[in-house]
């Protein structure tokens, strides 16, 4: 891998994502993989009852995120398509529940990762989902003849 | 915010501004991006033997302690991961992966305070 990895990409379109600005994106996913999981774990082992729709949401986001950060780290036409269905889910996720927390404030008072768009993360969770779908375009396997 | 949010503020910008300057120049990780990142994590370090002798000295931590002896060592981790990640991968990209750490380093050491007091 390290070796041929300048010339891989001009000479065979190996079926990877996990190189080049791949490599930032599997990292930042990484990140968000870790800080949801520990805080919807963290949010459900002592207040779940106080917001159980919100912290069952935010459990939901950080698998989301443990997903597609394996995904997009992993070859092959089949990660391949975990990480759209992955990061297809992750932007409706982020634009439904941003939505949601803006228009119906008293079902979601409670913080989740996707609330208000992703406000309380520097807004990364709504751009990252659209990076990751240009990324996957432009690293899409080669049709199954060629 | 204390002193030791302070520190991790000017060395992660520090380090996240080096490492995109490097990256956007198209080169590879080098000395120079990998101490900056380094020196992220001896500032953590500084941070998490302050933070274990205060609470020797008899300090009380306001929030939850055990959140906060989470973040910070999932912190001191990060840089680790980063490092030997732009080792694997020698490409400009890997210099973002390596910015990344700063900005990351500094939010958590927002959050640590926030627990802290």
């Amino acid at each position: 891998m390290t070796a041929t990895s300048s010339e891989h990409t001009a000479k065979k379109p190996a079926d990877t994502r996990n190189t080049g600005p791949g490599r930032l994106l599997i990292a930042v996913y990484a990140v968000f993989a870790i800080s949801a999981t520990a805080r919807a774990g963290y949010q459900i082992l002592t207040k779940f009852s106080e917001a159980p729709l919100a912290y069952v949401l935010s459990a939901f986001a950080a698998l989301v995120y443990v997903v597609a950060t394996v995904s997009l780290a992993k070859a092959g036409r089949t990660w391949f398509k975990v990480s759209v269905i992955a990061v297809l889910v992750e932007l409706i996720g982020v634009l439904v529940v941003g939505a949601l927390s803006v228009f119906d404030a008293v079902q979601f008072p409670h913080e989740t990762v996707w609330s208000l768009f992703g406000r309380g993360y520097a807004f990364i969770p709504l751009i990252l989902p659209v990076l990751g779908l240009i990324w996957l375009y432009r690293r899409r396997p080669a049709p199954r003849s060629a | 915010m204390d002193a030791y949010f302070y520190i991790i503020l000017g060395v992660g910008l520090l380090s996240t501004i080096i490492c995109v300057v490097a990256g956007i120049l198209k080169k590879a990780p080098n000395d120079v991006t990998i101490l900056s990142v380094a020196a992220v994590e001896l500032a953590l370090l500084v941070y998490l033997v302050g933070s274990i002798v205060r609470v020797i000295a008899g300090e009380r931590i306001a929030g939850e302690a055990w959140e906060f002896w989470g973040y910070i060592v999932t912190a001191l981790m990060l840089p680790v991961a980063a490092v030997y990640w732009s080792i694997l991968e020698r490409t400009r990209w890997s210099n973002f992966v390596l910015a990344a750490v700063g900005v990351t380093a500094l939010v958590m050491a927002a959050r640590m305070n926030q627990i802290w007091y």
